[in-house]
């Protein structure tokens, strides 16, 4: 996963939206961490739940990374704005996590990346993850390094 | 009383998430505790959104000020100082904090500090048990924050010595409740259900506990993942979950991992004392391990009534009050709030005054000798 995130950021332009979904521990969290270890920003990557929304600055002249989870927003996010966060994002690189029916309307343009574990009491630690690009920015982008 | 008299008598704000928290202290003693819940249960439980806890931190904070100066008695024109969380927290929330705050302090020409929000959680327990010990080892636990932190002055000296790598302990039990469907916050409800059940029901992993890992720092992630996992696995065989035992084994998980990495810590560093604050201190079961292991390995325990545990306006003031009885230098009328303040800063003091500067408050209130609020 981490591995993953740090090819992901190689992909990733400052006005990118990032949608992760899959079951709680399936390893959102981890990509997101290897994803800002790619970018080179601040701060360890750790999980957003409490504080909605996590700034990053970069460390150099990249993107800062916006890292949300949207679990405990209660209702769309017509504007981002209502994270108050003091970052102007289309500069950024957004990771939305639990976005699902709540941040679409953010923009056409977006990447979604959806993780399966195995299910149950198992010692199978393989992920699936299924990559979707959406929109313009995407359509022709390739996605295929993130394979490896 | 004349010496109780001539100890401090500050006023906190804390607003770094949704409770907007108004406290008065006079050095180490409580005179008042008000906190507004902002955000009732039923809207906590559908969710936060920032901006709408910012809002109604602003509609609760002059009441909850004025609630907490009429509940210790004292006049706003008496105080010796307003202290602020500047942060750790949510921007937005913390703003309206830090709005307020300087707008008193400004029209009562008093002395403005802002404060770190994780200090605070360890000076409270002066409130309680008495002055700080020096040094003091502080598990500070709550659903945004898991470290170990040494201090040797709270108002100068905080050093982390380690954190969650990942989720917060706190969150583990919000998101554990989540699948066990007992709802929002989890952490009471799983100590309830943990009480009758057993504890070594299921042998949940716990996090960096290898020879390898970091000492210190935390990690509930795989636990997280784990405890889903069989949870799933029994939903799947139509089998019902025993609630009871995985709440206990769950939070046996935890608990074990947090005061062991703790007294671990306080016996490497050559340090007696333990406080333990933020909110999953009210949990029961980390109380008692926390004692027991304590106990035997020679360390006093100090944790803080649940109610000064969670986040409250009265730490706030508890370490402004410090800051003034240590003459620390105040903070500029342009303070800011800071989401992201390093735990190594315990407050925010004005440019151009160097801690401990003997007249550092009258510098920063020259501009106000106008008392606007009388």
């Amino acid at each position: 996963m981490r591995e993953l995130g740090r090819r992901l950021a190689k992909l990733l332009r400052a006005g990118d939206l990032v949608m992760l979904s899959g079951e709680l521990g399936a390893g959102k969290t981890t990509l997101t961490r290897g994803l800002g270890e790619g970018l080179g920003v601040r701060g360890a990557v750790t999980s957003p739940t409490f504080v909605i929304a996590r700034v990053h600055p970069s460390l150099g002249d990249g993107p800062p990374l916006v890292h949300v989870d949207a679990y405990r927003l209660s209702g769309g996010l017509d504007e981002m704005e209502d994270l108050d966060l003091d970052v102007s994002l289309s500069d950024s690189v957004i990771v939305v996590e639990w976005g699902e029916g709540k941040v679409e309307e953010l923009t056409e343009d977006r990447l979604r990346l959806r993780i399966d574990r195995a299910v149950g009491d198992t010692a199978d630690e393989v992920r699936h993850v299924t990559v979707t690009g959406l929109g313009e920015r995407w359509a022709t982008a390739d996605v295929s390094v993130l394979a490896g | 009383m004349a010496d109780s008299r001539d100890e401090p008598l500050v006023l906190g704000i804390e607003t770094s998430c949704d409770e907007t928290g108004v406290g008065v202290v006079r050095g180490t003693t409580l005179l008042a505790d008000a906190v507004a819940s902002s955000v009732d249960e039923h809207a906590r439980f559908g969710g936060v959104v920032p901006e709408v806890a910012s809002r109604a931190h602003l509609e609760a904070m002059v009441p909850t000020i004025d609630r907490a100066l009429k509940e210790a008695g004292v006049s706003a024109r008496d105080l010796d100082g307003i202290a602020v969380t500047a942060g750790p927290g949510l921007a937005g929330a913390l703003l309206v904090g830090v709005s307020a705050a300087k707008a008193y302090a400004y029209a009562l020409g008093k002395p403005l500090y802002g404060v770190n929000h994780l200090a605070s959680h360890i000076c409270v327990d002066q409130l309680e048990h008495g002055a700080l010990p020096e040094p003091t080892m502080a598990l500070l636990v709550s659903g945004g924050h898991s470290s170990l932190l040494l201090s040797t002055d709270i108002t100068s000296d905080v050093r982390p010595l380690g954190a969650t790598i990942d989720d917060a302990a706190g969150e583990a039990f919000d998101k554990i409740a989540r699948v066990l469907n007992l709802g929002f916050p989890g952490g009471p409800v799983i100590d309830r259900y943990a009480r009758e059940g057993d504890p070594n029901a299921i042998a949940f992993p716990r996090g960096l506990t290898g020879p390898r890992d970091a000492a210190y720092d935390f990690s509930f992630s795989g636990l997280k993942t784990a405890v889903a996992r069989w949870i799933e696995a029994k939903r799947a065989a139509g089998e019902e979950v025993p609630v009871r035992d995985v709440s206990a084994s769950f939070q046996e998980a935890v608990v074990d991992v947090l005061t062991r990495k703790a007294v671990r810590a306080c016996k490497d560093e050559g340090v007696d004392h333990l406080m333990i604050g933020g909110g999953v201190a009210a949990n029961s079961r980390l109380r008692a391990l926390a004692q027991e292991r304590c106990e035997a390995a020679g360390i006093r325990l100090r944790v803080p009534r649940p109610k000064l545990c969670t986040d409250n306006g009265a730490m706030v003031a508890a370490l402004g009050a410090e800051m003034v009885a240590r003459n620390r230098a105040a903070s500029d009328w342009d303070l800011s709030a800071d989401s992201s303040l390093p735990v190594t800063e315990p407050h925010v003091p004005g440019q151009g005054h160097p801690h401990g500067h003997p007249h550092g408050h009258d510098h920063v209130h020259e501009v106000s000798k106008e008392n606007l609020y009388s």
